[in-house]
């Protein structure tokens, strides 16, 4: 029996900067891709000296590889970002549920991302988009706290809007000489835009407070709670259900979610 | 049944083949060490540290590193194969290795070395002929003098240990041991008879009745505030629990070269949650001590389907503000709303 919590070792094969303190990691194992994952799904990362933590994938399965887009909080953070390309890391996974690619197929999508939270849901943006038939309108609405805590700028100024039925709109708290687009909170922009509910779901990821302000713009824009999902992050150590510290009354973030809708989460005692 | 003398206990463990376990005198209690030729101790009713300890060790390496420039190395370490007898665990830690199966042996991910360990362990249960003051397990419908499913069930009638065999390997272990003979009539009703009496003398009852459900209904009771203020997260409970199963993960090195290891961790910790970025969901003593008592009754239940106490008393015995999850039990009773 192989023992799921050693790691195997990957290369660091590109890192690119996305904001001052986020960085995207794209890593290779010995024969590619290090294992096989769907959109939403999590992996652990490591550097033995330093530490082991879960992540969300960034990139999309419908990609050759895989990317990790990772904002420097802690010790184990800030030695990825001293990473070049070249440096072994170790790579576990994939964890998680991930987001149900086949109950949304058919819907129109609508994605609320705030600061780094719109790493998770890039994986499904582009999933979804590179399998474009099977999905519908896709509606992109993105904040963070100013133009340079942008992740993601090309896909969101530049590759994602050409995208036929794609639309994406971005947000910033506090503006610069560089920017002249929206200046706000992402639930202003929702509540402009007022996507209709009908044949829609909702998928929403970033501080908690956004997600607080967004399930409460959602409400009132019609969402029932089995229409928005979203994401969690907790501390984790094992990843597959055993270590403990993740539970959310008896559910196991890292098996039984990360991914979970409004109405499941309602169902789980308030430990968010 | 069979029956050995006691004095032929050395014969018997030097006769099986791996690492033999029993309890020996630790300062003030017992715990399970290896044998090395001691005496049977006379009048142990249960560890200190459950034997859990065996097979999920308080810390275990996972792998070794080396990290030279770019490259890292990692060696996989590899739990051992020779086989273990714990010989003289009671009932209710046995029910508890049973638990703690639900957890590593089950679900999508099996716990390798967890498993491994297990697979080559054989579990020698000794009857409770008395309860102490802090045993509960008749309320989770555990007999203190029998654990079914046991590879062996043993008790012990003074000068005599008599054995009854509860599975296939426990079954050819004790016949390809020569050292024992049938039990006589008079010692299988003494058996009886001990197991009748071990049942009396276990006085504290915890309602179990109806508790997860009450408890998934009352998970903001100001009950949790009462009961958590005295806690002093020092941890012992969670470390003495023969079924808490959390662990942490760390790394140990040198100059590039160490080793991942695991370890027992505690819910009751500060830092157990905390994230990275500084948000703690369990944030004080309430949410920790909330999270500990419904992992037993309420979380356990709910995901495996057994509560995850066995009620061994460990937890009340050494608390040293004496929490106590039996009398929590009876308080959220009478309180919490249905």
């Amino acid at each position: 029996m192989t023992n799921e919590l050693i790691p195997q070792i990957a290369k660091v094969v590109a890192v690119r900067k996305e904001t001052p303190d986020v960085k995207t990691f794209t890593i290779r194992g010995e024969k590619g891709l290090p294992f096989t994952y769907m959109p939403g799904q999590c992996a652990m990362v490591s550097l033995p000296s330093v530490g082991e933590a879960m992540f969300s994938i960034t990139s999309s399965p419908t990609q050759a590889d895989m990317e990790f887009s990772i904002k420097r909080v802690g010790l184990l953070t800030e030695a990825l970002h001293k990473l070049a390309p070249g440096q072994a890391v170790g790579v576990r996974g994939p964890y998680g549920n991930g987001f149900p690619v086949e109950m949304l197929k058919g819907k129109d999508l609508l994605f609320i991302g705030g600061g780094i939270g719109l790493a998770p849901l890039r994986s499904l943006i582009n999933y979804c988009l590179d399998n474009r038939a099977d999905y519908g309108q896709v509606d992109i609405i993105y904040g963070a706290r100013s133009p340079q805590d942008l992740v993601f700028t090309d896909e969101l100024f530049e590759r994602w809007p050409k995208i036929e039925g794609v639309q994406v709109r971005t947000t910033v708290d506090v503006g610069d000489e560089t920017w002249n687009g929206p200046v706000g909170v992402v639930t202003k922009l929702l509540e402009e835009l007022n996507p209709d509910p009908q044949g829609r779901i909702a998928i929403t990821c970033g501080p908690p407070i956004m997600i607080k302000f967004v399930l409460l713009t959602l409400a009132k824009l019609g969402y029932s709670d089995d229409q928005i999902i979203t994401t969690l992050e907790k501390r984790m150590k094992c990843g597959i259900g055993k270590c403990g510290r993740c539970n959310i009354g008896g559910k196991y973030i890292c098996v039984d979610g990360p991914v979970f809708t409004l109405a499941q989460l309602r169902e789980l005692p308030d430990e968010l | 049944m069979k029956a050995i003398a006691k004095t032929a206990l050395p014969d018997l463990f030097a006769a099986l083949k791996g690492r033999v376990y029993v309890p020996v005198r630790e300062g003030k209690g017992y715990g399970f060490a290896l044998w090395q030729g001691q005496d049977w101790p006379a009048d142990y009713q249960n560890t200190i540290v459950p034997p859990k300890q065996i097979l999920f060790p308080q810390t275990e390496d996972l792998y070794t590193f080396r990290v030279e420039g770019e490259d890292i190395t990692i060696d996989p370490a590899a739990p051992p194969e020779e086989p273990s007898f714990i010989f003289g665990l009671r009932p209710c830690d046995y029910r508890a290795i049973e638990l703690l199966d639900l957890v590593f042996r089950q679900g999508p991910y099996l716990d390798a070395s967890y498993s491994k360990r297990r697979d080559n362990t054989f579990l020698m249960v000794l009857g409770c002929k008395e309860g102490l003051p802090t045993c509960f397990c008749t309320s989770f419908g555990l007999e203190p003098a029998f654990a079914p499913g046991a590879d062996w069930n043993m008790w012990d009638l003074g000068e005599i240990l008599v054995v009854e065999p509860g599975t296939d390997k426990g079954k050819e272990l004790l016949e390809g041991l020569g050292l024992f003979r049938e039990a006589t009539e008079e010692e299988k009703s003494q058996v009886e008879k001990l197991r009748e009496e071990a049942k009396a003398t276990i006085t504290l009852h915890a309602p179990t009745e109806g508790i997860t459900e009450l408890l998934q209904e009352n998970f903001d009771h100001p009950l949790w505030d009462e009961v958590a203020r005295k806690c002093l997260e020092c941890g012992a409970c969670t470390y003495l629990c023969p079924t808490c199963h959390c662990y942490d993960m760390q790394s140990s090195s040198v100059l590039g070269q160490g080793r991942r290891f695991r370890c027992w961790d505690s819910c009751m910790y500060c830092n157990y949650t905390l994230m990275a970025g500084g948000h703690n969901p369990r944030p004080s003593k309430r949410e920790r001590v909330r999270n500990r008592f419904l992992h037993k009754l309420q979380y356990y239940p709910e995901n495996q389907g057994e509560f995850g106490c066995v009620g061994c008393g460990r937890c009340l015995q050494h608390c040293p503000v004496h929490m106590d999850i039996s009398r929590f039990m009876a308080q959220a009773k009478e309180v919490m709303a249905k």
